[in-house]
Parts: structure tokens; sequence; C-alpha cells
């Protein structure tokens, strides 16, 4: 089927950056969130990038103006959704929550519309099984930030048609951007493979094997991993990492998910990572 | 102690790659191998670096040799990709000198890596002088403990194993796999590009080694040992996860 008209729901961090994505490739795009203040903040940054686009010469001042033009902001459910092709939802990562909007969805929007969520941690399926189309539902997985990163994950259930699925293929095409399809599993393919990249390494530290900048370095220099694991662990924050990382041994039950000893222990000692100074390496001190 | 002569003891033609290595920053050189009488060089030198085929029983014989015949400072190092340093040391009656130095080809712009190997016995003498003698070479070294696949090729061969689960479980194609982990995370490879670059055999070895020591989570997938023993060992075989022509 034809998309036209987007519904994007969260203009958080992703929700402002996919909706910029889509009106950049001449979506209309509805932006909505719960609160004014979020709608505006989403609004303003998308400005933000847009002027610096045009500053850098990437972009003209008019298709600057037409992108802002495509995207209307409103905090209203119906608003957003009742006349669009397709759902992206970016909301709070809580499958109970996320249910009960795709439950509203499933009343305002067109019979034909099609679902997505960007959930990187709910079941898909779960969230499908609460609409009237689950065929129609589907995960698009973007990566932060979308305007600049040109995967997606578009993960698929056993009750998702055919059609939907090329239908957001060639969206993703359309966008710009590659899509690799993924069934729905805890992870997908990227964070899956990452867990166990991370694990791996931290593992390996509290064997005593070797330190965190030689497995850093070593992976750097013989491999050209831009960052090394324990590097990124640091940059990301180590108590996000860790509930990243209990999330995945939770669904998958596997040892080799299991939360590496180091990380746990950081985490209680308050070492964070680049944030409060100290977390796998030492960082100077934040005033 | 000042390392300024080195006898290379090797059948590979690594060999020569190390050679190139070590007189270039200005080290004497001796080249030998095992048709050689290698126990007059030996007696000259401060390092010995073995790089003969992966057979400990051979590499036990040129430790052996090399320990009797060596000056009693001379650092005897190994090469081997397996974990067998503090087994090699054991054969000498200088154990606390017997160092792994095991260097990996970067894939994409040809340099090496050393992982500098700590057996049980290695001292931190030996280390710290194994180290500075990298530097001087102007090549980068980590210091590792002994583990199957040291540390590079222990992450890799865990990350194909899981990516070779997802795909025999059918979630995902080898193709979308690797090329999400390319771009979504700026990997410089994909898991089955790695491990048709390092060999499904060797992915293989190091994950039946690591479930040895650490446990059956390491397990190898059977679709790994299938493709081992269908010859799919990777790009040296002209066929892996991919074709080769």
């Amino acid at each position: 089927m034809e998309i036209r008209r987007i519904g994007v729901l969260g203009a958080g961090t992703m929700g402002h950056g996919i909706a910029q994505v889509c009106a950049q490739s001449g979506y209309q795009v509805n932006l909505q969130d719960i609160k004014d203040e979020f709608v505006e903040a989403g609004i303003s940054k998308i400005q933000k990038f847009l002027d610096g686009s045009v500053e850098r010469k990437r972009m003209t001042q008019d298709e600057a103006d037409l992108t802002s033009s495509r995207i209307k902001g409103t905090t209203d459910l119906r608003e957003a959704a009742k006349d669009v092709d397709l759902v992206i939802e970016a909301i709070v990562e809580d499958i109970n929550i996320k249910k009960d909007v795709f439950k509203e969805l499933d009343q305002i929007c067109p019979e034909d519309a099609i679902f997505a969520s960007n959930t990187s941690a709910q079941s898909i399926t779960e969230m499908a099984m609460v609409t009237k189309h689950p065929d129609r539902f589907i995960g698009m997985h973007w990566f932060n930030p979308p305007q600049l990163m040109r995967g997606i994950e578009v993960i698929v259930t056993d009750k998702t048609s055919q059609e939907t699925l090329d239908t957001m293929v060639n969206l993703c095409k359309k966008l710009g951007k590659e899509p690799g399809i993924c069934k729905d599993s805890p992870g997908f393919i990227v964070n899956r493979l990452l867990q166990i990249w991370y694990n791996e390494s931290l593992n390996m530290f509290d064997e005593g094997v070797a330190d965190p900048q030689d497995i850093d370095t070593a992976l750097k220099v013989a491999y050209n991993f831009r960052m090394g694991p324990f590097e990124l662990r640091d940059l990301v924050g180590l108590d996000v990492a860790l509930v990243v990382s209990e999330t995945h041994y939770r669904e998958l039950m596997r040892e080799q998910f299991k939360p590496p000893r180091c990380l746990v222990m950081k985490v209680k000692a308050g070492d964070l990572g680049r944030k409060t100074g100290r977390g796998f390496y030492e960082y100077e001190s934040k005033t | 102690m000042r390392i300024r002569t080195i006898i290379i003891i090797g059948e590979t033609e690594f060999k020569t790659k190390l050679q190139e290595l070590f007189s270039k920053a200005g080290f004497k050189v001796i080249m030998s191998d095992l048709n050689q009488d290698y126990d007059k060089q030996a007696s000259e030198a401060d390092l010995v670096l073995e790089t003969v085929s992966e057979d400990i029983v051979l590499k036990e014989e040129v430790f052996k040799r090399c320990d009797a015949k060596c000056p009693e400072q001379a650092i005897l190092a190994t090469t081997t990709a397996k974990p067998w340093v503090t087994q090699i040391a054991e054969v000498t009656r200088r154990p606390e000198k017997v160092v792994g130095l095991n260097f990996t080809k970067n894939p994409f712009d040809e340099k090496y890596l050393v992982q500098i190997i700590r057996g049980l016995q290695t001292s931190d003498d030996t280390i710290q002088v194994s180290k500075e003698l990298l530097e001087q070479v102007g090549v980068t070294a980590v210091k590792i403990g002994e583990t199957p696949g040291y540390i590079l090729d222990r992450v890799i061969a865990s990350v194909v194993n899981e990516a070779a689960l997802m795909y025999t479980t059918k979630l995902a194609t080898v193709e979308d796999i690797d090329k999400m982990m390319k771009i979504c995370t700026n990997w410089p490879m994909g898991p089955f590009e790695f491990a048709d670059t390092i060999g499904v055999d060797k992915v293989v070895e190091i994950l039946e080694s690591l479930s040895q020591q650490l446990g059956p989570r390491y397990l190898p997938c059977f679709l790994l040992r299938k493709m081992v023993n269908a010859g799919w060992l990777g790009k040296k075989t002209k066929r892996g996860f991919y074709i080769y022509s």
C-alpha cells in the first residue's frame, strides 16, 4: 500500500528524529506527545537541526522550510492518528502503556493503517495481539540519532503479512534507510549480538585475562572497531548498560547473557562511566 | 635486559614477515628452521621467537633444545595461537622467561597487533621486556592471560556463535545480520564476514576449547560444526558463509 501521512507518537530523542526523517522525504507527519512542552521541544529540536543543515549547506532553505511545513504537532492522539496510513510509536518503553495506546489507536485509525513500534526491548508480538489487525503490525527499530543512522531493523511477527513487510521495506528505502529484517525476538539483531560482544569482553576482565584498556586496544588495533567495549560502556553509562543486560538475560535465559560481575559491582559502587567521572576508566572529574 | 640478537625458528611463511619487522627496527635477526642445527645460533640469542607449525610436541622439542643452548638470561617466546604457553614453559628450566607473542594481522591495513601471553610462570620482567621490545619495533602490544582464542578471537568466536544460532533459528539472514552490525553499530565487518576471515574451523576450535574450560554455554552451534565437516571454512576454502570466487 501507499503511505502518505504518518503519525509519530512520542516527540523525544527518537520520535522527533523519526518525524524529521519522514518529513524530509516528503511525508506529511503528525507528531504527537502527551504534553504541549514535549511537542514544542521536539519541534524546536527539529528546527534547530534543519537550521544547522542549512548553515552547513547540506540543505537549502526551501527544503528546510518545506520539511518543517510538513510536520504538525499535537497532544491529541485522535488528531494525530485519525487520517494516517502509518503510525510509528516511539513512546516510553513500558509494555502496558504501549498496549493501551495501540488499543486506542485501533479505534481511531483508518481500518487499513499499519502500526509500527520503535521499541528496542518489548515484544512486538505481544503488542500486535492487542490490536484487531496483527497482520498490519510490525516493528521498526531505529538507531540514535535517527537523522544520521542509516540502519533500521524491521521486526516481523508470525502474524505480520507479507504486504505489511513489503510496505515497510519500501518505506525504509524511500526514507534513505537500509532495512534489515528480523523475526520478533529479544534484542533483535544488533542489541543481541552487542550483548555478547560486551559480555565476553567484560567476562575476560572478570576472569583476570586482561584489563579493559588492553581488550579495547586489541579490538581497535587488530580489527578496526571504532571504540572498545569498555569505552562504549562508559560512554553510554553503566547503569543503563546493566538494565539492558538484565533485560536480555531475563528474556533469553541463557548464561552468555548474564550481566558480568564487574558491571554489577561498578553500578553498585556508583561508578557509572563518564557521567560520574569513573567507570572502567577514570575521567577528569566533573565539577 | 637488552635484546640485540633474535633467532627466529620456524617453518611458516610468517617467519619472513617477522624477520622484516625486527631487522627493520635494527635488531640482529638469525633465521633458522627445524632442518638446521641451530645450537650455535641459539648460543648468541637474547630472544628466541619460535614459529613452527601448531604441534605441541614439535614446539616442546624446540624449547627444550633452546633452553639447553641459549644464554641463561635469554627469553624464549612462542607465536602459537593456542593456549600452550604454560605447558611449553614447563619443559624448560627457565619457565619464568617463557612467553607467548601472538601476532594478529589487521585484515584492513595489514598492521600487526601482538598479544603478549603470560603463562602461569612468566615473570613480570619477561612481560615488560617483551612489551618494550615490541614498542621499539613499532607494533602495538597488549598484555593478556592464557585463554582459548586469546582475547581477540574469543570475543569474535562468541559473537559468531550467537549469530550462527540466530541464522539457523531463522531469525534473520546472514546478509541482514552482517549488514545491520556494520551500519547500526559501525562494526568493521559483520559476524559472518569475521567467521570467514578467521576461519570457521578456528572458530569451532576456540569454542570447543572454551566450552571445556568454562562450561557448555560456549558449545559451538551445530551449523558451525557441519560447515567444518563440509569443508566450508571461509575465505581460505573459497566458501564459508559466503562464496568467494
